[in-house]
């Protein structure tokens, strides 16, 4: 992580070092081992791809299933929900293959490996579920050490907020009710991960587990019983999925390289604070290098001529000054994170 | 608003770009997990945890906590079979039909008192019963009601030496390709109190798509460590010269050995 000659104009134009090393190091494996743990799950499910409710699966009970059928040599696929079927021939139930169709839940292409074995697949999927829970422990210790997690801990008086920062995201309200790093929205999507959606993700998953259940007999009996567990088990692997898709789809649109740059190094551009000046000494001062002083044009021109335009960057130029114009500045860990950066 | 168009089709760019390696990387990923998967350095990697796994949770389940025992209304009304088909030898079926008056269990290898014991012997011992559900691998569970003899029990008799580490399990179901289905739990699992060596499920004499006329109940374990149509038991120090050295049928397919999860 070289740094270079201009970090002290990035601090001075309000740069923020917004992720510390630890973060960014369980980031990235967290993405890597959900990506693995999602694939090689779907390859478990296809070796019994129905659903329960209950402590067994007693054939007629299935309120979810993927499956084939092959009247007069016609393979189609479909899913059933509660006894309700929709044709889903080469996607899910029936796969095209080179050789043909062939009858498979989740086609190759999603699963981990593509071909299939479940033993292959546990064997990814328990792997990578270690290094899930060791990585989320990680960073959960360290991060309450540093105080980073109450940067985004959903509070009650977030919940207050939460539907005027729903409007705003709609475009129903002009103002951002944003005050701190992490909007109230954020702020209970990362919390709902982490307090609602990992530990409930990793019980269901360890209450299919008959050694587990010999440890804790409430285990299973906490989901309604092990084919409960399952499903839940499935349900929230969705949830993880949704989350990810939401996650990336604002990372796309909501400064995709100012997002991607402070994942990989740590440091952000933070905006807020810029517009505590006028527009006009936003413009590029000599201190800021020829790639910042483009965006930072940008930034001022739309500012300019559009200060509430519907565009995300504008957007966030057309926040209010905050009261507190840098928290990330203001606390001393934040200060000391910066200080351990350059050793890095 | 002019001005802002150029960063729209700079986005999409940027959009379309990521959305064609995701595609890119989707169909590569395939071939590269499918190769990580054949790849033996990898997998003896992945395998890391299995050991992790059996550990801990050896270490929270400690040696005698009992897997849930459920009440007769729970009991599945059919309880499903998978595996092999049963043995189709005329041996095998001679003797199902005579309650299996010349089938024995052979009990052998590192023991101080080698033994053989038919039906009639084993169901004379004290017994277990047990109303227990079995997780198979493939994801379903049945509940179903086992009465048996514990494998402790035959350990008293034989009276293991110090060196053996490990039950080993003959049966006499084979594959399509004529292998005999075996398997081996350690003795931690061997003296569980619900290990048992069982000979009848829900109240009849065990059918012969559940095992007839004896089986494994390894309630900590899932349900293809539960060896069926058991005829020799034999105490082993390790299991290299079993089949392909792991273990178990299922285990030299890649299965692992420890099922406890």
């Amino acid at each position: 992580m070289a740094e270079n000659p201009v970090k002290a104009a990035r601090q001075s134009s309000h740069w923020v070092y917004r992720h510390n090393r630890v973060t960014r190091l369980t980031h990235w494996s967290n993405a890597l081992a959900l990506m693995i743990l999602f694939m090689s799950g779907l390859q478990i499910f296809n070796a019994h791809p129905h659903l329960y409710w209950g402590s067994t699966s007693e054939p007629e009970k299935a309120f979810f299933s993927i499956s084939a059928t092959n009247d007069d040599g016609d393979p189609r696929g479909y899913v059933e929900l509660y006894g309700r079927q929709v044709d889903t021939t080469g996607f899910l139930g029936v796969q095209q293959g080179v050789f043909g169709p062939s009858a498979r839940a989740f086609p190759s292409w999603l699963t981990v490996p593509g071909y299939y074995s479940l033993a292959a697949a546990r064997r990814w999927h328990f792997f990578f579920g270690w290094l899930f829970a060791l990585n989320g422990t990680l960073y959960i210790v360290y991060n309450l050490a540093v105080g980073h997690l109450r940067k985004f801990f959903f509070t009650f008086s977030d919940a207050k907020k939460v539907p005027a920062m729903l409007a705003y995201y709609l475009h129903l309200r002009k103002k951002s009710p944003q005050d701190s790093e992490y909007n109230p929205l954020q702020k209970m999507a990362y919390t709902s991960v982490f307090v609602i959606l990992t530990p409930l993700v990793l019980l269901s998953g360890m209450a299919m587990s008959p050694q587990l259940d010999v440890a804790f007999n409430w285990l299973p009996a906490a989901f309604g019983g092990r084919q409960s567990a399952r499903a839940f088990h499935f349900i929230l692997a969705f949830g993880f999925l949704s989350f990810t898709f939401g996650h990336v789809v604002m990372v796309l649109t909501q400064g995709f390289v100012n997002n991607m740059r402070s994942m990989l190094s740590g440091w952000y551009k933070e905006k807020m604070p810029t517009i505590i000046e006028p527009p006009v000494k936003a413009l590029p001062t000599e201190t800021v290098i020829a790639e910042e002083s483009k965006i930072a044009a940008e930034h001022a021109e739309s500012q300019a001529q559009a200060p509430h335009s519907a565009v995300p960057d504008a957007k966030i130029q057309a926040t209010p000054a905050p009261k507190t114009p840098d928290a990330d500045l203001s606390t001393p860990e934040k200060q000391a994170e910066k200080n351990e950066e350059p050793k890095s | 608003m002019k001005n802002l168009n150029p960063k729209l089709s700079r986005r999409n760019l940027l959009l379309g770009t990521l959305q064609g390696t995701g595609l890119l990387l989707l169909s590569g990923c395939e071939k590269v997990f499918d190769g990580l998967s054949r790849n033996d350095k990898v997998q003896s990697l992945l395998e890391l945890a299995e050991h992790g796994s059996r550990r801990a949770q050896r270490l929270l389940a400690g040696r005698n906590k009992l897997a849930q025992e459920f009440s007769v209304k729970d009991i599945s009304p059919k309880f499903r079979s998978n595996g092999n088909p049963p043995p189709i030898t005329m041996d095998y079926a001679t003797d199902a039909k005579n309650q299996w008056t010349k089938w024995r269990l052979d009990v052998s290898g590192l023991v101080t008192q080698p033994a053989s014991f038919s039906l009639t012997e084993l169901k004379s011992m004290p017994s277990r019963t047990q109303i227990t559900r079995h997780d198979c691998v493939e994801g379903w569970s049945v509940i179903g009601k086992w009465k048996g003899v514990r494998l402790e029990e035959i350990m008293n008799k034989v009276q293991p030496a110090a060196a053996a580490k490990y039950v080993v399990f003959r049966c006499m179901d084979t594959d399509s390709d004529g292998t005999n289905y075996f398997e081996s739990i350690d003795l931690i699992d061997a003296v569980h109190p619900q290990t048992i060596l069982a000979y009848e499920l829900n109240d009849q004499p065990l059918p012969v798509d559940n095992g007839a006329p004896l089986r494994l109940r390894v309630e900590t374990q899932l349900g293809y460590k539960h060896a069926k149509y058991i005829r020799a038991l034999e105490f082993v120090a390790n299991l290299e010269k079993l089949g392909q050295g792991k273990g178990g049928y299922w285990e030299d397919q890649g299965y692992e050995w420890y099922a406890g999860i």
